[in-house]
């Protein structure tokens, strides 16, 4: 969800967790990265339209992407 | 000893074949870990792209099927699989790998994908743990095609395919392969490797849902293509069961043989002529090594569709009716002007709300002069090569039938003109697939010279059940007493017009239904040539005063579970579809 999200933008998406950083945009990063609930991560958002891309996956990240996995 | 398990999916291709599963899905091969000379680096990454591609085909056909069949959750579960195919983590990592280590793609993306899965399969969190999984799956999906040659060879002769998917290529190279069986996951009957296996003679069981790939190779499974089962494990009991039934079935396979030339009646003499619904080339021989009395419907969608446009010029649509026809020689061809729409897109990527009840069939063609006026053409033409018959899809109202004759009688009269052959007297008739066109077929069959029930159509239609939806399939009932009536009233009218009745569609094809249609007076049916002959050796043994009165106690009954009961207990007293022969067979046969 959040892959697909991120790839409708132009800005590059890196997600970090306990120093590693990972491509947001690569469904096996995300899922390697193993994020569970509670996690504390730090999203990156750089390019022309970072703000929107940001604004897009905070959203996703409140709404719970639907459903609580 | 493993116990036994006995799966439930579609039948598909007739048939029974016990022996053992040759899994085309599983992790089954061998990894050679040889280096690569720097001059085959490229051709292994042509390789690897090809797998890739491939990987991504299977993936979107089996989305495509899941979503509809399995519900959303299923499909996202492969549309991640896809998303991970071009994902730089193992798509740009083995690319990289192949070009520095020059090792072969096989032995990179195996040990690429499970260094991914062991990193899942540590996580601390039993959803993650479940995703590696999906990892598994890839791996084994682009290996599969990188390993296609020789996977395809290394079956044993005598083997029972299982897998996740095939395509209708895969049937053919294992059926070369002398398989004896198929069993898989996706695929519905309508589905090309259906059609195949069916052509193929391959007893298939699909829609098994998971059950097929789970299979490992070597696992003792019996294919059940009659009753759509697949055993798994069977015991002793039960393969000995099932030989039997492989006997009975081959014989009856053998004595219908005899019927192929013999005149489809009952044994009052009554005629119910088989015909043979057509859309691809392959089936075209089978028309008439099955004993088809010709065409009863001809989809001429699909030839648009594949093509992927909708201006296919006259002398095209011209060349492929001929052909059709002058193979068929002086049986008749019955051609469907296109029915577009509904759940055949329009190529004009034009989307409704509610297609089914949208711009479809007549609807389009009507609005779309350019389009049905050289179709019109091509099927006049061919008319000069052999009797054919023109057939009106989606009518509704008498008006949009007057249209039509109007533009047909305009394309004869510049035939004419043009000095260009063609039968003047061809023969017009109308789908009934609309409540409304059945209620009002007596109005219509004044103005045409046969009618066909579109029973699929007409079921969604009077039970405002869409079928491809899972939520409602179960009310989606074609022998629903209201489907009948309606039916009845067709026939009745179409009689009292002095014109025939014919049925295409599912229900036609389903020999179980066959009593109750002939019951009600149909003169023609319309099926997969395939289920031709079944249908033939039923017709031959009814009697049409038997059926009339099992039809008129059907038509009393208030709901579909009464419609069958009363089915279920005249097909028990006269035993003549195949599974009722196999059981009472079963039935009388000494226990041992």
């Amino acid at each position: 969800m959040i892959v697909r999200e991120a790839s409708r933008f132009a800005s590059d998406f890196f997600i970090e967790k306990d120093g590693y950083e990972i491509n947001g945009k690569s469904i096996i990063g995300v899922m390697t990265l193993a994020a569970e609930q509670g996690a504390e991560l730090v999203l990156l958002f750089e390019g022309d339209d970072e703000v929107a891309a940001a604004d897009a996956i905070a959203a996703l990240f409140e709404e719970g992407f639907g459903e609580v996995k | 000893m493993k116990q036994e398990t006995v799966l439930t999916g579609i039948p598909i291709s007739p048939g029974f074949a016990i022996g053992k599963a040759y899994s085309y899905s599983g992790y089954t091969y061998e990894i050679d870990d040889s280096s690569l000379d720097t001059d085959s680096v490229d051709a292994e990454l042509d390789r690897f792209e090809e797998a890739i591609v491939r990987s991504e085909r299977d993936l979107r056909k089996i989305i495509t099927v899941a979503r509809e069949k399995l519900g959303d959750e299923s499909a996202d579960i492969f549309d991640a699989q896809l998303l991970m195919l071009r994902d730089p983590s193992l798509y740009d990592a083995v690319r990289e790998i192949v070009q520095t280590d020059m090792r072969r793609a096989d032995y990179v993306v195996d040990h690429v994908i499970n260094g991914l899965a062991t990193r899942m399969e540590a996580s601390k969190s039993e959803y993650l743990k479940d995703r590696a999984s999906d990892f598994h799956d890839v791996r084994d999906r682009i290996v599969r095609h990188l390993r296609r040659d020789k996977l395809l060879s290394a079956v044993r002769h005598g083997s029972i395919i299982v897998a996740e998917n095939l395509t209708a290529a895969d049937i053919v190279l294992f059926s070369r392969r002398d398989i004896i069986g198929a069993a898989i996951d996706f695929g519905g009957a309508t589905s090309h490797v259906a059609i195949m296996a069916r052509a193929l003679r391959v007893p298939s069981v699909f829609g098994l849902h998971g059950g097929a790939a789970r299979i490992e190779s070597g696992t003792r499974i019996v294919v059940d293509g009659v009753k759509g089962r697949l055993i798994v494990n069977p015991t002793q009991e039960t393969v000995d069961r099932y030989k039997k039934l492989r006997k009975r079935y081959d014989q009856l396979i053998d004595e219908r043989q005899q019927f192929v030339s013999l005149p489809s009646e009952t044994i009052d003499g009554r005629k119910v002529t088989l015909r043979a619904n057509f859309e691809f080339r392959e089936e075209l021989d089978l028309i008439r090594e099955n004993g088809a009395d010709g065409i009863g419907l001809f989809r001429t969608e699909v030839m648009h569709l594949m093509q992927g446009r909708m201006s296919i010029s006259e002398d095209e649509q011209f060349r492929t009716y001929k052909h059709v026809v002058e193979t068929l020689e002086d049986q008749i061809t019955t051609i469907r002007v296109l029915d577009l729409g509904g759940d055949k897109l329009l190529p004009m990527a034009h989307r409704e709300h509610n297609p089914f009840l949208g711009w479809r069939g007549i609807r389009v063609l009507l609005d779309k002069p350019e389009i049905l006026e050289p179709h019109l053409r091509a099927i006049l033409r061919a008319s000069a090569f052999g009797p054919v018959r023109i057939l009106v899809p989606m009518v509704s109202d008498t008006s949009e039938l007057e249209e039509f004759l109007q533009v047909l009688d305009r394309q004869k009269a510049l035939l004419r003109k043009r000095g260009i052959a063609f039968s003047d007297s061809i023969p017009v008739g109308t789908m009934i697939e609309v409540p409304a066109a059945a209620l009002m077929a007596g109005a219509i069959s004044d103005m045409v010279d046969f009618v066909s029930i579109g029973s699929n159509d007409l079921t969604q239609y009077v039970l405002a059940v869409d079928r491809g939806n899972d939520l409602v399939a179960e009310k989606y009932q074609e022998l629903h007493p209201a489907v009948l009536k309606l039916i009845k009233l067709t026939i009745d009218e179409a009689h009292n017009a002095g014109i025939s009745a014919s049925l295409c569609g599912e229900m036609g094809a389903e020999s179980r239904n066959l009593p109750i249609l002939v019951g009600l007076g149909i003169d023609e049916i319309s099926a997969s040539p395939t289920f031709i002959p079944e249908l033939k050796r039923f017709v031959r043994a009814i009697d049409s005063r038997d059926a009339r009165q099992l039809a008129e106690s059907v038509l009393q009954a208030k709901n579909t579970v009464e419609v069958n009961t009363v089915l279920e207990e005249w097909l028990t007293e006269h035993p003549f579809d195949l599974a009722h022969l196999l059981e009472a067979d079963e039935l009388s046969a000494p226990t041992d």
